[in-house]
């Protein structure tokens, strides 16, 4: 059976021994020697609440304090970026200064005159900063309407600043746990996610960064092989069909690069039993990984073999590598809390937080899902790519010399 | 001796596989031809005589110089490896002005030796195509402009005929021949036609020995007396070609004409001794020294 | 004459086959600006794109030293000739570094412009964590003969400094955004002696 040659083609490649020698580097240098003490109550932490009052007056306060230094720092691809407005920008903060706390501009002008006032040095540049007190809250505010305003706010200055609506909630409202609450969370831990259920999460927090990128060398690598070997014309010339063919090397790639991380997850589980007996769920250390990382293994498969037979194994790598970063970066800020409907990283670096993970859990599966389906379309679209290529009709784009891509134009 | 390659006992084994055992070989100028099967150690001799290789034990000289002093070696031979290739994006004469630089030659004569070998080689009007642009004669044809370039004493051309058109060949063979007039050329092939057109010297490989050395007359004459031709029906054909080295077929009507190469005399019907050609004589030269060299399965 | 020869190879070398290599460096250099501000960043701030975006370039300029002769002919055809073909190789690599140090000199001379606290040091520390990555990749490339294995252990190397941090002690990269300096001078080791190592590994398969 050609699904198991594949198999065998795979796994005896170079490319898929550094994946699994990788695999398990990430796995005991992180989640493993994380875990290995027993879980318990998080005293002391804070936890992030989604309190409209506080939200509202701490965002307030933070952005008449920006507006007045002129200086806000945002984190748009996850890196540093202090943005200084121009005149008619600052005008759009004014305004939404204004409505939100009810006040005119002469009275936060007096507001500023009274607060304590430093300049600041930061290496070359010396610019003027303020700390206010406290500005108040117009009572007409809506919340509804005071998100559309930070959304405002948001875009005016490029994106990835402290008021990104996803984001205010971690940013302002994050309060001191009580005890109560500390021990609710630990008994979510135990009862509701029965040990296992809460580690799961951890476990594919820290597995899905590299889920979601090495896969694509072992990809690029198994094929272009074919044409790198020179078998292309031998393969082409065969009686099975392309979606055959394609679709069995995928599923020979998806399940030999699982099988490690379920090595993985089944050390794992031997790990809980050790630290907290057998009376935990068996299973969730299982099922959730598998559906949270499995969508990571698929498109990053998917797109090494569509890349490389589009044009060659380097720009699948370039192309993931990229799509890796980028959501790395942009998601770094937050370590947990909401998932996003796109974002190909998911993120849920603690074994406690049951309670946001499960508010924003139908968004997590939209995202899976939607990657389970986007990847099997860019399958689709190589069988196309091989078919075309196969009646010789097309041989894969170039990007330099004569008849490329970047020529062609001349 | 000064423009002769002597081999004295010379070893290589890749790993524990023995690859060359017990080399000796004297080349004296004009054209030498190895002969041998696919895998019988030509390409590894030629790569250890161009310094690309190293031997494991003996001696070799090129014209005087020690193998080992590779730099040396490399500056007065040229070698054209089986399936020569250059930098795909390279246009054909920046490709061989770039190899002559390797040679370390001197920018003007570069450009004097550029322009007449493109000419020689008839590539002249391509000297602007790319690379990867060239048919497989063209590129071939580079790659023996690229060996001759800096007119080394010595060159060294792996199978240089295979996979071109008989014309191509005829014309590749001529410029080898032009080569050897005064210098050493050194001519690896599984072709047996090759050397019978070409070569004066020959010497036989098979499985990293030598078996044979001399002329091509001696080789033929070696084998006289081991030739026959001979008429058999066709359904003995199978059984024949398991018992015998069978070099040519002729299908007449109802029977068939086979050239039949044999120690003792075949026992067949209408057996006639016939004159020995390079082929008969290399084939009997291989099954004299005990390789399994008979027809095997019928395909 | 002789080294006239070497700059004709050198030259003719950088035009046909890492031309596009170091237009993609440049790129990446470019888009820099893009992705992150420039201006009036402090020391450790200024070291984040210095150290996270930046040394990619080494991956870029360093991996593919070895690559045109990948073909096996092509590097007997090379090999054949009377100049040594790790010369070559050395060459390249020197070429490559010192596009490498440029577009990092003239990066950081950049940010310097745009009133970041950057000091000379910024560039010998971003040029470090270059240059280790790319000598991972040419150790990679030159040991399993193929680039995309080289290009994989570059990467590979990058994302275990997301991911393990400072756990990777003297061979973190990112060592700078943290404001420490001392772990540079142990990367610039690791990439000469991976280099020499590559050098000695391909010698001794040849």
């Amino acid at each position: 059976m050609i699904f198991f040659k594949d198999c065998k083609r795979i796994a005896r490649s170079m490319t898929y021994l550094i994946y699994c020698v990788i695999v398990a580097l990430f796995f005991f240098t992180q989640y493993f020697s994380d875990c290995r003490t027993e879980v318990g109550p998080p005293f002391g932490e804070t936890k992030a609440v989604e309190d409209h009052d506080l939200i509202m007056s701490g965002a307030a306060l933070s952005l008449a304090e920006d507006y007045f230094a002129n200086l806000y720092i945002c984190y748009p691809f996850g890196f540093y970026k202090s943005v200084t407005l121009n005149e008619k920008k600052q005008e759009v903060i004014e305004d939404a200064l204004t409505e939100m706390t009810g006040l005119s501009m002469e009275e936060l002008t007096k507001l500023r005159d009274n607060a304590e006032h430093y300049t600041s040095y930061d290496g070359l540049h010396e610019y003027n900063g303020y700390i206010i007190d406290s500005v108040p809250v117009s009572s007409s505010l809506t919340y509804d309407r005071f998100l559309e305003i930070m959304k405002k706010v948001n875009k005016t200055l490029g994106g990835g600043s402290s008021y990104k609506p996803d984001d205010l909630i971690f940013k302002f409202s994050q309060v001191p746990m009580t005890k109560e609450e500390a021990l609710e969370e630990y008994d979510n831990f135990t009862n509701k996610d029965r040990v296992t259920g809460a580690l799961a999460r951890l476990f594919s927090d820290y597995t899905g960064i590299d889920a979601a990128i090495l896969p694509v060398f072992v990809a690029a690598a198994l094929t272009s092989e074919d044409r790198r070997r020179r078998m292309s014309d031998l393969v082409y010339s065969r009686k099975i069909s392309s979606f055959r063919l394609v679709f069995t090397r995928y599923a020979a790639l998806i399940t030999a690069m699982f099988l490690p991380l379920l090595i993985t997850m089944i050390i794992a589980q031997i790990q809980a039993v050790s630290i907290y007996g057998s009376n935990i769920s068996m299973t969730a250390l299982f099922t959730l990984p598998s559906f949270w990382l499995v969508p990571n293994i698929m498109e990053a498969a998917a797109v090494g073999m569509l890349f490389t037979e589009l044009f060659s194994g380097g720009t699948a790598v370039i192309v993931q590598f990229l799509s890796w970063f980028l959501s790395l970066l942009t998601g770094s800020g937050q370590l947990y809390g909401k998932i996003r409907s796109f974002t190909l990283i998911c993120r849920h670096n603690t074994v406690f937080g049951r309670d946001i993970f499960m508010t924003y859990h139908s968004q997590f599966v939209f995202n899976r899902i939607f990657y389970i389906v986007f990847s099997l379309a860019m399958v689709t679209l190589t069988v196309f790519v091989y078919e075309t290529k196969r009646r010789g009709a097309f041989n894969g784009i170039r990007l330099f010399g004569k008849g490329s891509l970047l020529r062609r134009k001349a | 001796m000064n423009d002769c390659i002597i081999i004295k006992n010379v070893d290589k084994f890749y790993g524990k596989k023995q690859a060359l055992s017990d080399i000796s070989l004297t080349i004296e100028k004009g054209m030498f031809g190895l002969l041998g099967r696919n895998g019988a150690g030509k390409t590894t001799l030629m790569k250890t005589l161009a310094a690309l290789h190293k031997k494991n034990s003996g001696e070799i000289t090129v014209c005087g110089v020690p193998v080992e002093n590779a730099s040396e070696i490399r500056a007065m031979t040229g070698y054209l490896p089986q399936e020569f290739s250059m930098y795909p994006n390279m246009r054909t004469d920046e490709a061989l002005d770039y190899l002559g630089a390797l040679s370390g030659m001197p920018s003007k004569l570069r450009k004097e030796r550029v322009e007449s070998l493109l000419k020689r080689v008839n590539l002249t009007e391509h000297r602007r195509k790319k690379v990867k642009e060239l048919s497989g004669g063209m590129k071939r044809r580079l790659g023996i402009a690229q060996a001759i370039i800096h007119d080394p004493k010595v060159l060294i051309v792996d199978e240089p005929t295979a996979g071109l058109d008989p014309e191509e060949r005829i014309r590749f063979r001529n410029l080898l021949c032009e080569l050897a007039e005064d210098r050493i050329v050194l001519l690896s092939t599984h072709i047996v036609g090759d050397v019978e057109a070409t070569c004066e010297k020959i010497a036989v490989m098979d499985s990293g020995r030598i078996l044979w050395k001399g002329t091509v007359s001696e080789l033929i004459e070696n084998a006289r007396g081991h030739v026959y031709t001979a008429n058999v029906e066709k359904r003995f054909l199978p059984q024949l070609k398991k018992e015998y080295i069978v070099t040519g077929m002729l299908a007449q009507n109802d029977y068939t004409t086979v050239r039949i190469v044999s120690d003792p005399e075949p026992d067949l019907p209408n057996t006639v001794q016939t004159e020995p050609d390079l082929e008969g004589a290399y084939m009997y030269c291989l099954h004299s020294s005990g390789c399994d060299v008979t027809g095997g399965e019928d395909i | 004459m002789a080294s006239g020869c070497l700059a004709k190879v050198v030259c003719s070398d950088a035009k046909h086959n890492f031309l596009v290599h170091y237009l993609l460096a440049l790129a990446v250099i470019l888009a820099s600006p893009l992705l992150f501000s420039i201006r009036y960043l402090d020391s450790k701030q200024a070291a984040q794109p210095l150290e996270m975006l930046v040394p990619l370039i080494g991956i870029i300029l360093l991996t593919p030293v070895f690559m045109p002769e990948q073909n096996e002919s092509i590097r007997d055809v090379v090999r054949s000739k009377k100049t040594s073909y790790s010369l070559i190789c050395l060459l390249r690599l020197l070429m490559a570094m010192a596009v490498l140090l440029s577009l990092i000199g003239a990066f950081v001379l950049y940010m310097r412009h745009c009133g970041s606290a950057v000091t000379f040091r910024h560039f010998t520390g971003s040029a470090a964590s270059a240059a280790v990555l790319g000598a991972v990749g040419l150790f990679g490339a030159a040991v399993s003969d193929d680039t995309i294995t080289g290009y994989m252990s570059a990467v590979i190397y990058f994302i275990t400094n997301f991911l393990l941090k400072d756990k990777l002690g003297i061979f973190y990269i990112f060592s700078m955004s943290s404001g420490s300096f001392a772990e540079k001078k142990w990367l610039v080791l690791m990439s000469v002696i991976l280099t020499a190592g590559t050098f000695t590994v391909r010698s001794i398969r040849n």
